[in-house]
């Protein structure tokens, strides 16, 4: 099942990898906190790939995964001990998305794009109502732990994240998922259980972002919902793939690393810049590099949807 | 989004069981006159993405941000030369007219004439709409700051019986109404507005028989944007302006297109009005904090349903 591997690129990415996970013995806090958000940004958009980049279901919604996972780590907060909580955010975030997919994959094309949207925008309303309900406006997460640790996880995530990616592009079942991309109805004359190959990228492109969220609500060391299901999450991730391009684990690093490179420069300083700026890449890249910076550096690639 | 002597008519029924006016303020013509202002102004504005994006499929996820543009337009102009919104909503829709022009000069002449890729067309008009809507947004939130901002204009309550009406929400119905008939007469009887709606009924058919798409297409952008800038107008007689109010419009303005079907006028109407009841009652039976998760519930169940037949029936042609 697994794809062979070039050497020289396992190397770099073991190599990266053992870099990155030393980076707390520097005790540089700010250092830290840039590779925490680049590990989050490559974790959410290697799992996004899985789904969008490859079956052309581009989702507009991952903040929502993102969100269930956050609550769950608040609610469960106190509870049980993080290591239990951080799979169980994912693994409901996992079912969330395999029982709320199984209509929405009917809708196709654009339609499936502003569904999964609105089913988030919807989860968010949701939750902040229920929230109201309780009395409760944002949860405290106290003692959570430290930055260092959760930056080792989030490592973890990401590195997951991106062998999932890796190894499902190389897989049967990833060439299966890119024919539902090129023509859904002709990969399903030929064979492919297309209802079913969809559903599996969903739940695959799910768990762990609900682990990242969960992790994140520990960083934030609170939970509020319009934060947490901020479509801007959303937006970000979607960013990412159009700028990085390519349905393999390159474009996702590709782009996560432009991006937090892009909002280290300018968020802080300049906000409102930064998000035009930002409007105006998602255009750039849609009408004039469709193939993302993966295609521009490194010359050939798979065409990829959008 | 909703009109606030609304808002607190909602907060009094709140708890219906408490409240014995509950049923009778139900009833009674206050949220009908509400539903109606909330309903006439989505239709406008679906009316707007109604053309660009029936006669060009494209997925306009910037339009309530254009309305947003109006808004601001009219509010300049009230606040520093003192033109009332009736008048500055020509000013607000030519600005938008423009930049419809502009944005489909620059941007998806391109897109649209590539037909290779007429499968993706929708796919990316909608991340390409997503990303001038941040712009609009930011650009907006960077030269006005973000502070809501309103303005007191024709203030006054008419009252008939015990239906209290500002005479804001007239003006702003009234021009709604006014508008719809002029964009039907000229849909039904002006050669543009008929080539219009060939266009959107069929692309091919109407290019055979000599309908100039490129010039009909730019009309409808700028139509479809000119609209939304006179809505934006409108509302900013009666409510708060931010950069970041438009979204909930986009939204509408979708449900409403989708709910009535491309290039079917009379249907639109009648979606845009259902949305606005469906708001304002909604909203009274229950409560104002579900205003949002009523309308993307309605977004998604309509999206759902309607998507089934409405793409299954274009993808085949």
């Amino acid at each position: 099942m697994i794809p062979p591997i070039p050497t020289r690129d396992a190397l770099i990415f073991v190599g990266v990898i053992a870099v990155a996970a030393l980076l707390p013995k520097l005790g540089n806090e700010y250092l830290v906190a840039v590779a925490l958000s680049f590990a989050m940004w490559v974790a959410l958009a290697q799992s996004w790939t899985v789904l969008c980049g490859m079956t052309g279901y581009g989702s507009f919604g991952h903040a929502a995964f993102y969100g269930i996972g956050a609550y769950v780590q608040a609610l469960a907060w106190g509870i049980v001990s993080p290591w239990l909580s951080v799979p169980l955010a994912g693994i409901a975030s996992c079912l969330f998305a395999l029982v709320v997919g199984y209509p929405a994959l009917k809708v196709r094309g654009p339609y499936f794009v502003m569904l999964s949207f609105g089913l988030a925008e919807f989860m968010k309303y949701s939750i902040i109502g229920i929230e109201a309900r309780l009395g409760q406006f944002s949860r405290l997460i106290i003692g959570a732990p430290s930055p260092n640790d959760l930056f080792l996880v989030m490592l973890g995530l990401a590195v997951a994240a991106t062998l999932i990616t890796f190894v499902v592009a190389g897989s049967r079942f990833g060439y299966g998922l890119r024919a539902i991309r090129e023509d859904e109805q002709a990969a399903e004359t030929v064979g492919i259980p297309v209802a079913r190959y969809k559903l599996i990228a969903f739940g695959l492109s799910t768990f762990i972002p609900g682990m990242v969220g969960a992790v994140m609500a520990m960083r934030l060391s609170y939970f509020e919902p319009s934060q947490a299901f901020d479509p801007l999450i959303s937006f970000n991730i979607v960013l990412m793939a159009m700028i990085g391009g390519s349905d393999d684990a390159r474009g996702p690093l590709l782009g996560a690393l432009f991006f937090v490179g892009l909002s280290e420069l300018l968020w802080a300083r300049a906000p409102q810049v930064y998000m035009i700026v930002l409007g105006a890449l998602l255009i750039i890249f849609v009408l004039f590099a469709p193939q993302g910076l993966a295609k521009l550096l490194f010359g050939k690639t798979r065409p990829r949807a959008s | 989004m909703l009109p606030p002597t609304c808002d607190a008519l909602a907060a009094r029924l709140d708890n219906p069981q408490q409240n014995g006016l509950a049923v009778s303020a139900l009833l009674s013509g206050q949220l009908l006159f509400a539903a109606l202002v909330v309903g006439s102004v989505y239709v406008i504005i679906a009316l707007g993405l109604n053309l660009v994006f029936g006669t060009m499929r494209l997925l306009d996820a910037a339009h309530g941000d254009v309305v947003m543009l109006g808004a601001y337009t009219s509010f300049w102009l009230f606040t520093l030369v003192g033109m009332p919104p009736l008048l500055s909503m020509l000013i607000a829709g030519g600005l938008c007219a423009g930049l419809g022009v502009a944005v489909y000069r620059g941007l998806f002449r391109r897109l649209l004439a590539d037909t290779r890729l007429p499968r993706r067309l929708e796919g990316n008009s909608l991340l390409v709409f997503f990303g001038i809507s941040i712009i609009l947004q930011n650009f907006a939130a960077l030269c006005f700051d973000t502070t809501p901002r309103a303005y007191l204009y024709l203030d006054g309550v008419i009252r008939v019986g015990n239906l209290a009406m500002t005479e804001n929400r007239l003006a702003e119905l009234a021009t709604a109404a006014i508008l719809c008939v002029i964009i039907f007469l000229f849909l039904r009887f002006h050669i543009y507005g008929l080539a219009i709606k060939a266009l959107i009924q069929n692309r091919q058919a109407a290019a055979v028989v000599g309908v100039n798409i490129e010039r009909i297409q730019l009309l409808s952008f700028a139509i479809g944007f000119g609209l939304a800038g006179i809505a934006g107008s409108l509302i900013s007689m009666t409510e708060q302006i931010t950069p970041f109010m438009g979204f909930p419009f986009t939204i509408a303005a979708f449900v409403t297109v989708i709910l009535g079907g491309l290039g079917n006028l009379i249907r639109g109407m009648a979606a845009g009005m259902f949305l606005g009841f469906v708001e304002i009652y909604g909203v009274a039976l229950t409560s104002s904090s579900l205003d949002s998760v009523l309308i993307y519930g309605v977004f998604i169940v309509v999206l759902y349903l309607q998507s089934q037949d409405f793409l299954g029936g274009r993808q085949k042609s």
